[in-house]
């Protein structure tokens, strides 16, 4: 541990905030502990089972509010969980072998099944919605699987009369109450902690973290599979309580259930879903008579108004009215994280980007014809000409090695074949796009960490304190200012500020060769300067390769080494900006003359 | 040829101190422009000045941050663009814009606002552009490049706007369907339409426009008539 | 025989069912989640004809009605201020399938119960004899499936929303009112949901509950199916079969869940599904 993090670490523990949660934490503990013997039998059983529907919730939150993915699914995963324990038990028997056995099946099970699905439901090129099709096809597979076991399985009357642990109504309260308040609290960490920046930055923007070397579909089929085990744990838990498993528990009206519960409690607060479940829940099981239905109507009706005008649900509001009473704000108290410099590098390496022969078509158009260029590093090559000239095209063929319809291209050295973009961005190669690709959720300080991430694992558990940047990244962040705005929220930038922060983005992870794609598009004169300067910089000083498509003719005799001018679809001229400026072909092509 | 602006009646199209862009990106900059009944106008300037988005935003694709657009003299800012083009506009946007997947035919006859109008249009059409006679039940993405930008400068003809937008026609096409179009855009110009012409190729625009401005960053740098001196005065503007 | 007929005839079923959802999605792109509740309100007006002692017919357009007027009232309300967000737009419409369920539970309370057929008995053919009124209901969805393929390629609507399907800025350039395509459409939409509840009533019978399983089903036809009402009804023809047919020689449990899981299969392996890319 660095001066530095120590002195953070220090300063952090005594921070408000974690008052407010210790705060929580021993709340919740006396209301765990008060509860038997205030309420009575009935409101206590009630109670267990909304705490352990909770505890799913949870996960659906973090599934949904914080990482994007809306899963109808998390249910089966607690069915699966309480029904092999109720096998077990019937079938097997109760010693504390089968207990083990049950304990270890409970959570296996749904993590595999939750492999399987998460790789089912995402891999490149994946919709949300063919996700969230998938998380609904499950819970109707399991359930028809429960049916179809006959009384192997209890069918639709399910399992009943099991020896399961005998416990006081107390006991069980107080066991899962604490493991609630456990997971709560380990789940209240874990969205804190750097990995969870993570997941929101694969919601906000999947392109920028594949083009950062970030496996998103990878990350989000281990998430899904260790949410699975939570929730088979809390079925677990179920099956031993209540005594009694059906085919409803695993069914897809319990897992829209839980996403309602979740929505009105407040998506991505943890705390909203936490109460929302348990009261929504105790709620429906206190009225009788014809109420119910009336209740469904109400809820569905109250769902229906919060998914259209309060996308943040009803806790956020009591959130907004706790902050006006207390008159604290929490962002301004906390410490912006340190800024350090960090190369992984050993010793300053050469540069090549090759490129041999590329085409591109779509069907019998040709946008690409056998494009064959080679730069090296201190290069600052502009790439222009005039629209549907294929610049754009070329540069996703470099990047995406899925892109080109035929010819070579090799980056520092390594033939880039077929691999996606985030495998070619670990051969050293950095894209910026035209539309600043930002997480637009997350601070400037979380985006350049999330920016490392190739290099520095995000944490499942600290959060961000110290950020590591490497020599050229730093310099963008210091030149342009961003140092000032650290803490403040990517969305808010102007646009200026969004490039420069793509620009160290893409910088953070060091790499020889960079695209850039028309890096000066909006911006104001004084941004332009500095752009051009920071580019001449990376190339001169820095020794990258750095290789622009751009419009503004007067920035590319500024700054460039090397010009390289595409029309329809083929390299026309290709050398240093004197012999290019001034050509009559470039003014032909842009003047239209030179159209065939 | 008087300016535009102090014509008797309102001209056609008015731009007024026009700023916008794309979400947090200002793109425009203040454009003022004006163009009145049977004129072309060209505006014309590199990729990335503005020229796409200075449509866009008269045309209320997207929402201008300030300024104020007039059509015919009445306000017009930040209208819904369906409305607009009922109102007798017709756009033709620079990407391939027709539906690939509908016969030539159902292409022209969703811009006409009636099955009887339509009907009623054809006979004109098929004299600007004889080749669509015969060729109707065609899919239109089988057509060759220039006969789908022939088939939009048609379709946009169907319902005799009073304003034409067309943005970049001429790219990518061979000089004998730009004659052609030239041709047809002259002729909507003298039978009194007003014709915004968003231009790179200089020749083209020069060979047909009354007026001509450029668009450099988000402004209008430099504007004037089709004069002797035209020419080399907008080349410069191109030189790098 | 007798299989083949099922085929067939659960084929026509299902695409009947599906194409409601199918016309919302492929103009809206959004699904319409309270399908299986239109459904349901559907068959609920067939049950009324049934109570009221009116002809058995007459519940066809009964529920086409309340369908489409349904549908006026959430598009404006619901989905409109969704429009950008699609998920949303399922939960919502999801939402609104649970109200719609409990309306009815609270008017006509939660039993079974049963829905005269407009056309009862069997008939001989093909050696066997088979259901009359399954028989014509296959007639009615390829009648239906005609009659709205020939709206759509004949009328200005039918245009406008193929448009609007292909590229609705596009649309909104050349002067379609996008918006009112968009309603319209919705309303068509419901309304054939809640005309292929009233369809189905004589198959079995009528609980506030009946929808969902219709539901899920018809999603996932129309995932795989895409935007054309062809397509559709080969995906019908090819689950349905598949189900039928793991229904009779598997087990009726299992042939539930074919559709579902071959459909998720079908789209993992090949995106567009039936659909052309």
């Amino acid at each position: 541990m660095t001066e530095a993090e120590a002195a953070i670490s220090a300063a952090s523990r005594a921070s408000p905030r974690n008052w407010r949660l210790a705060g929580c934490l021993v709340g919740g503990a006396l209301v765990v502990a008060a509860g038997p013997f205030i309420l009575d039998t009935y409101s206590v059983n009630i109670l267990i089972r909304g705490f352990l529907y909770a505890l799913v919730a949870l996960t659906v939150d973090i599934l949904w509010g914080y990482t994007g993915i809306l899963t109808f699914g998390q249910a089966a995963y607690f069915g699966i969980g309480a029904y092999a324990t109720a096998l077990i038990f019937t079938h097997v028997g109760f010693e504390p072998a089968t207990i083990l056995l049950a304990v270890g099946l409970a959570l296996g099970v749904p993590a595999l099944a939750g492999l399987v699905v998460g790789w089912l439901s995402f891999y490149p090129g994946s919709t949300p919605l063919y996700a969230s099709v998938i998380s609904l096809a499950f819970p109707i597979v399991v359930t028809q699987v429960i049916f179809s076991g006959g009384t192997f399985s209890g069918s639709s009357s399910g399992l009943v009369g099991y020896e399961a642990f005998d416990l006081s109504i107390e006991a069980w309260f107080w066991i899962v109450g604490a493991a609630l308040l456990l997971a709560a609290g380990a789940a209240y960490a874990f969205v804190k902690s750097e990995m969870a920046l993570l997941l929101v930055a694969i919601r906000d923007n999947e392109m920028r973290c594949a083009y950062l070397g970030i496996d998103a579909p990878r990350v989000k089929i281990l998430l899904t599979a260790a949410l699975a085990t939570v929730a088979g744990f809390a079925g677990f838990g179920y099956a031993n309580f209540s005594g009694v498993v059906a085919p409803e528990i695993a069914g897809f009206v319990f897992g829209t259930e839980l996403v309602i519960y979740v929505a009105l409690g407040g998506r991505g607060t943890l705390l909203g879903p936490l109460i929302g479940t348990v009261v929504i829940d105790a709620a429906s099981s206190y009225l009788s008579g014809d109420l119910p239905y009336v209740w469904q109507l109400i809820v569905g009706l109250v769902f229906i108004v919060v998914i259209v005008a309060l996308p943040n649900g009803l806790t956020p509001l009591l959130g907004r009215l706790w902050h006006a009473i207390s008159g604290q704000h929490d962002r301004q108290r906390r410490a912006a994280p340190v800024l350090e410099s960090q190369s992984m590098k050993a010793a300053p390496t050469t540069a090549t980007l090759e490129i041999f022969g590329v085409s591109k078509s779509f069907g019998s158009l040709k946008v690409l014809e056998d494009i064959t260029l080679s730069i090296v590093d201190g290069e600052l090559v502009s790439l222009v000409g005039p629209n549907g000239a294929g610049k754009t095209t070329l540069m996703r063929c470099i990047s995406d090695g899925r892109e080109r319809s035929s010819g070579t291209v090799r980056v520092n050295g390594e033939d880039i074949g077929g691999l996606p973009p985030n495998r070619v961005v670990r051969l050293g190669l950095g894209r910026k796009f035209q539309t600043a690709g930002v997480f637009e959720s997350l601070t400037v300080a979380e985006c350049l960490r999330i920016a490392g991430t190739l290099r520095d694992k995000p944490s499942p558990r600290r959060p961000l304190h110290v950020l590591r940047l490497p020599e050229a990244a730093r310099a963008v962040v210091e030149t342009t200012g961003l140092v000032d705005s650290l803490l403040r929220q990517a969305r808010l930038l102007s646009h200026g500020q969004k490039q420069a922060l793509e620009l160290a983005m893409v910088l953070a992870l060091e790499p020889k060769i960079v695209l850039l794609d028309e890096p000066t598009a909006g911006l104001t004169n004084l941004e332009r300067r500095q752009i051009g300067g920071i580019l001449r910089e990376l190339a001169s000083r820095h020794r990258l390769a750095v290789i622009l498509v751009e419009h503004d003719l007067d920035f590319v005799r500024e700054i460039s080494s090397r010009v390289v001018v595409l029309h329809q679809g083929r390299i026309v001229l290709d050398g240093a900006v004197e012999a290019v400026v001034g050509s009559k072909l470039i003014r032909d092509i842009y003047a239209g003359s030179g159209h065939g | 040829m008087a300016d535009a602006a102090f014509a008797p009646t309102p001209p056609a199209l008015e731009v007024r101190n026009l700023s916008g862009g794309y979400d947090d990106t200002l793109v425009l900059n203040g454009v003022t422009l004006a163009i009145g009944r049977g004129e072309i106008l060209a505006v014309l300037g590199r990729n990335g000045m503005g020229k796409t988005t200075l449509l866009r935003t008269i045309l209320g694709f997207l929402p201008p941050r300030a300024g104020s657009v007039f059509l015919f003299g009445r306000e017009a800012t930040g209208q819904a663009p369906d409305a607009l083009v009922r109102s007798g506009i017709a756009y033709a946007p620079q990407e391939k814009a027709i539906f690939q997947d509908l016969s030539v035919r159902d292409n022209l006859r969703l811009a006409a606002t009636s099955d009887h109008a339509f009907r009623d249009a054809l006979p004109r059409i098929f004299e600007l552009f004889p080749l669509f006679e015969h060729r109707l039940v065609q899919k239109a993405g089988t057509l060759s490049g220039g006969e789908q930008k022939m088939l939009m400068v048609a379709r946009a003809l169907m319902v005799r706007p009073r304003l034409l937008l067309i943005d970049e026609i001429s790219e990518g096409l061979q000089p004998s369907v730009i004659a052609q179009i030239a041709a047809v855009l002259r002729s909507e110009r003298d039978a009194g339409t007003a014709v915004l012409l968003i231009e790179q190729n200089v020749a083209f625009a020069l060979a047909i426009a009354n007026r001509w401005a450029v668009l450099k960053r988000g402004a209008i740098d430099d504007q004037g008539t089709i004069a002797d001196e035209t020419a080399s005065r907008i080349a410069e503007h191109f030189a790098m | 025989m007798s299989l083949l007929l099922d085929v067939v005839t659960t084929a026509g079923v299902l695409f009947a069912v599906a194409m409601g959802l199918l016309v919302v999605f492929g103009v809206l792109k959004i699904i319409n989640f309270a399908h299986g509740a239109l459904l349901t309100l559907g068959a609920y007006a067939a049950l009324v004809t049934t109570k009221l002692g009116i002809s058995a017919w007459l519940a066809w357009p009964l529920a086409f009605v309340s369908g489409g007027a349904l549908g006026l009232v959430v598009e404006r309300l619901i989905v409109r201020p969704l429009y950008a967000r699609p998920l949303d737009a399922i939960l919502a419409t999801w939402g609104l399938g649970i109200v719609i369920s409990q309306v009815i539970t609270l008017c006509f309370g939660r039993e079974v119960q049963f829905a005269r057929s407009p056309l009862s008995g069997t008939i001989a053919i093909l050696g066997d004899t088979y259901s009359v009124y399954r028989l014509a209901l296959l007639g009615v969805s390829m009648a239906l499936g005609l009659l709205f393929a020939a709206l759509i390629e004949g009328t200005r609507l039918g245009l406008s929303a193929r448009a609007v399907i292909m590229n609705e800025d596009l649309a909104r350039g050349l002067g379609i009112d996008t918006r009112r395509v968009r309603l319209l459409t919705f309303m068509i939409g419901c309304g054939l949901a809640a005309l292929a509840g009233a369809l189905i009533t004589p198959l079995s019978s009528v609980d506030p509950n009946m929808g969902v399983p219709w539901l899920i089903n018809a999603f996932m036809l129309v995932m795989v199916a895409g935007a054309s009402f062809l397509s559709l009804a080969l995906a019908s023809l090819i689950l349905g079969g598949a189900q039928v047919i793991v229904s009779t020689f598997v087990s009726p449990i299992l042939g539930g869940m074919t559709i579902v899981l071959l459909a998720a299969v079908v789209l993992r392996l090949r995106p567009a599904g039936f659909g052309r890319d």
